[in-house]
């Protein structure tokens, strides 16, 4: 009997085992490769009608290519050629055949078609999954032919979004100093562009100084530093109108403004006497706030999104570091205690991070920490960049670079670039001349 | 005879052995002290001896012996002048953050209109602008350019 | 002549004295060398194919031991050597390594139904297996190594017990996923983001069923990366069919679970 009870627990043990278990493998480890879509050009209705100004029979190519462009400076996704393409716009957006897309090694696909008749653009676009052989996104939208870019970007952000589960940050447009002329009598004006570089329009007329432009959050207001009449102080612009007025009636310079994340305040620095210190003022109220209060340089104020902390430059320790107070100027805390000066600290709208410039045994480096201070890290180096501006979605970083110049100043120019918050896709952004000093919108579609 | 000739030949390479090793130790005298730039190249004169401007240590804004020396010359020819009101522009060199840098151009205006308040020249008489940056005097990036931009310029207003 | 020739030569090397004392002194860098690190290359399967149940394995494991160290004592240390863990062995070799393996296996298994009749028992052979081993160090070193479980991860643990996916043949099947897996390089670098995938696979490695177990959680509100990082790896995989499997085993793994974490990509 005890024979055979061994016999079977043998048995047992050898052979009903595995049957129980299933196979567990922890894939912990990938390809960073971008993905490969593919995004057919739109397909233009025939009943479509001329509008002037517009290109409409090639208005499906462009907006695709718009679209192309955007997903290619991401770094996320790897748009693939047209010539490989294996179907018809107009078919392709009804049936896709999936197997023969798949062929040229894509794995979504973007789809769409567009109608221009009496006097509106009416946009149709399809996202479709290659893999799994079907439609994951499709919306539609109603505007004015002269609007189709921004119809291009806003369907870029649907897309991005979908695939990414992160708001997008392609309907924005990026405000920046156009610097023109010799190193020490440079020309500078305050310029806007689409964040792809189109549509730049000049905003001042370069007669003054102008400096660190920044963007409201309903974008309809900037403000910035000029040194008209030379006087340096912090004026708002009206976009739309182009209307100009000096904020507050400081009796000396007032520097480095931002908007509060309301809109309703502007944050700067007042220097009396030689020292600079951080001050509000109500843009409704007119209401002057004092804010810091202390012998050393106070500057570079910045909001965290939920406007109850500030992020602020001072150099009370002896150098520049980063401290963070609330919002009204009480328990200042230095965050940053790494060898090296740190200076131009900006709060990234998800309120997440800070990103800030750092110079170390004479180098310049772009970086991003916790906020408190921990998790540093450097994106980028380079002989000389600074001020780093935030992306709606938190995720991508402008900012502008210098190079070095020889005897007489030649050699030297100042252009944007942009990297990612991984440290990945640095890249430089198109701008018509030298540019300096960006600074980011939120998404106009907000 | 012999030993003239020898001798003007020993007192000519000496000579010459001293000229080439002059040319050679030019760089470590310098117009550059501990940061601070002592030469004369970029300075300009309010009038005969007064030189406009003083100069500055890196993120600092300290006067040194030198600058005090010529805001004391510039106070005693603006109370010779006593019409002469001035602006004094404050500077920095390229290789730091543009908003820090003007307050720091803001600090080293107002050192040097502090400094000729304590000799006794009205405040009423002395304005101040900070440029950051922006108005290198030498547009080069080497460190005898940036000592030359950090800089604060008493300029004559009427 | 002379006179002068000695003066010549007098003046001159005083002239270059007085250069070399005004010239700056180069001083030579010593040459860096990173340290040299040996890597070896040591391979694996032979040790994790184990092809049966823990508790019977120890005793075939102590078994076989026992009986090597027999061997050991009279057989030349030929024999030993084809148990090395360094040698890197060819196709062929590892092959027929497996087959002695098992052919030594098979006898054994009636020898243990003998011996082991209670715990208590066979702790006395593990213990008698410990000294054996002392005297034979290759065959202690496999020892150890199966005996820390903790070193190969609970899953592969359980593979190699329970399915004949031995441990190379899983880092295959790993690294192909690897290269199909595009990560989502915008994930926050959340601990809680894990998909876990269920798949039925047929014989020739293609998909028939793919399950995300807490599908529900893919379509909460505010659940955007989760949604996202399940269909990055439901792509990798469709990508990746035929999947690499064995050519054998068909009922083990015919239903294999995919967990895909991507906190360790993230981090960076």
């Amino acid at each position: 009997m005890k024979k055979i009870f061994k016999i079977l627990t043998l048995y047992h043990l050898i052979f009903i085992n595995p049957v129980l278990a299933l196979i567990e493998v922890d894939i912990t480890r990938g390809n960073l490769d971008p993905l490969p879509i593919a995004v057919s050009p739109l397909h233009v209705d025939i009943k479509s009608q001329e509008h002037e100004g517009l290109k409409v029979k090639e208005l499906g190519t462009s907006i695709s290519e718009i679209i192309e462009k955007n997903f290619k400076g991401t770094g996320l996704f790897n748009p693939l050629k047209k010539e490989a393409f294996v179907q018809k716009p107009d078919i392709a957006h009804i049936k896709p055949r999936f197997e023969d897309w798949r062929l040229i090694k894509a794995q979504a696909l973007v789809t769409g078609k567009l109608l221009v008749k009496d006097e509106k653009l009416k946009v149709e676009f399809r996202l479709w999954d290659l893999t799994a052989s079907k439609e994951i996104t499709a919306l539609a939208f109603t505007t004015t032919p002269s609007n189709w870019r921004r119809v291009a970007h806003i369907i870029s952000d649907k897309i991005y979004e979908r695939l990414t589960g992160e708001n997008g940050y392609f309907d924005t447009r990026i405000i920046y100093v156009a610097e023109s002329g010799p190193k020490n009598q440079r020309i500078k004006k305050l310029a806007i562009m689409d964040q792809d570089g189109a549509k730049t329009k000049y905003l001042t007329l370069g007669t003054e100084l102008v400096l660190t432009p920044r963007f409201n959050p309903t974008n309809q207001m900037v403000t910035y530093l000029s040194y008209f009449r030379n006087m340096p102080r912090v004026y708002l612009l009206d976009i739309e109108t182009g209307m100009q007025e000096v904020v507050g009636n400081f009796p000396g310079m007032t520097f480095a403004p931002r908007f509060s994340p309301d809109g309703k305040k502007i944050i700067m620095s007042f220097a009396e006497d030689g020292n600079s210190d951080i001050y509000t003022m109500d843009l409704e109220t007119r209401v002057v706030e004092r804010i810091t209060n202390h012998s050393s340089i106070d500057t570079s104020p910045s909001f965290s999104p939920d406007g109850k902390f500030i992020v602020f430059n001072s150099d009370r320790s002896g150098l520049q570091q980063i401290y963070v107070m609330r919002s009204d100027g009480s328990n200042v805390k230095r965050i940053t205690f790494g060898s090296g000066i740190y200076g131009t600290p900006v709060w990234s709208p998800r309120g997440d991070l800070i990103a800030f410039t750092k110079v170390r045994k004479g180098r310049f480096y772009i970086g991003v920490m916790r906020i408190d201070g921990t998790g540093e890290r450097l994106l980028t180096e380079n002989f000389y960049q600074e001020a780093p501006s935030w992306s709606p979605n938190g995720r991508v970083l402008v900012f502008y670079r210098e190079t070095k110049s020889g005897k007489k100043g030649e050699g030297f120019s100042a252009k944007l670039w942009s990297i990612d918050i991984t440290g990945y896709n640095e890249r430089r952004l198109e701008t018509k001349t030298d540019a300096s000093d960006p600074s980011w919108s939120s998404l106009l579609s907000k | 005879m012999t030993f003239n000739t020898n001798l003007r030949n020993i007192f000519l390479v000496v000579f010459t052995t001293l000229i080439l090793s002059a040319c050679s130790t030019a760089k470590k005298t310098g117009n550059v002290d501990g940061d601070v730039y002592t030469g004369k190249e970029t300075v300009k004169y309010l009038a005969s001896g007064v030189p406009d401007r003083v100069f500055f240590a890196t993120n600092k804004s300290s006067l040194t012996t030198a600058s005090r020396a010529t805001l004391r010359k510039q106070a005693t020819f603006l109370r010779k002048n006593k019409k002469l009101n001035v602006t004094i522009e404050g500077h920095a060199d390229e290789r730091g953050t543009r908003e820090y840098n003007l307050a720091l151009g803001e600090r080293r205006a107002n050192a040097a209109k502090d400094y000729l308040m304590t000799y006794g020249i009205s405040g009423k008489r002395i304005s101040t602008i900070s440029y950051g940056k922006e108005k290198p005097v030498n547009p080069a990036s080497s460190a005898l350019a940036w000592s030359q931009n950090r800089r604060s310029v008493t300029v004559k207003v009427n | 002549m002379t006179k002068s020739l000695i003066y010549s030569v007098l003046f001159h090397s005083v002239m270059i004295l007085l250069t070399v004392l005004t010239l700056p002194f180069m001083i030579r860098q010593p040459i860096d060398l990173p340290p040299i690190v040996s890597v070896e290359l040591i391979q694996i399967s032979d040790k994790t194919n184990i092809p049966f149940a823990p508790k019977a394995r120890k005793i075939i494991e102590e078994t076989k031991k026992k009986e090597d160290r027999v061997v050991s004592e009279q057989a030349p240390p030929a024999a030993k050597a084809k148990e090395k863990p360094d040698r890197i062995p060819l196709p062929n070799e590892k092959k027929e390594k497996k087959q002695i393996v098992k052919k030594k296996q098979n006898p054994e298994e009636i020898k243990p139904e003998i011996r082991q009749s209670s715990e208590f028992e066979k702790k006395e052979i593990v213990d008698t297996n410990q000294i054996a081993a002392l005297i034979d160090k290759a065959k202690e070193e496999e020892a150890v190594k199966q005996k820390k479980t903790n070193k190969l991860t609970q899953s592969s643990v359980k593979n190699s017990f329970a399915t004949g996916l031995s441990l190379s043949e899983e880092d295959a099947l790993r690294a192909q996923i690897f290269g199909c897996w595009s990560v989502p390089l915008g994930l926050p670098y959340d601990k809680n983001l894990l998909v876990r995938i269920k798949l039925k696979l047929k014989k020739d490695g293609s998909i028939m069923k793919s399950e995300i177990l807490d599908h529900e959680r893919m379509n909460k509100p505010g659940q955007n990366f989760y949604r996202v990082l399940a269909e990055s790896a439901l792509r990798a995989v469709r990508i990746c069919q035929p999947l690499k499997v064995p050519p054998t085993g068909y009922d083990k793994w015919k239903e294999i679970q995919l967990n895909f974490n991507p906190s360790e990509m993230l981090k960076g």
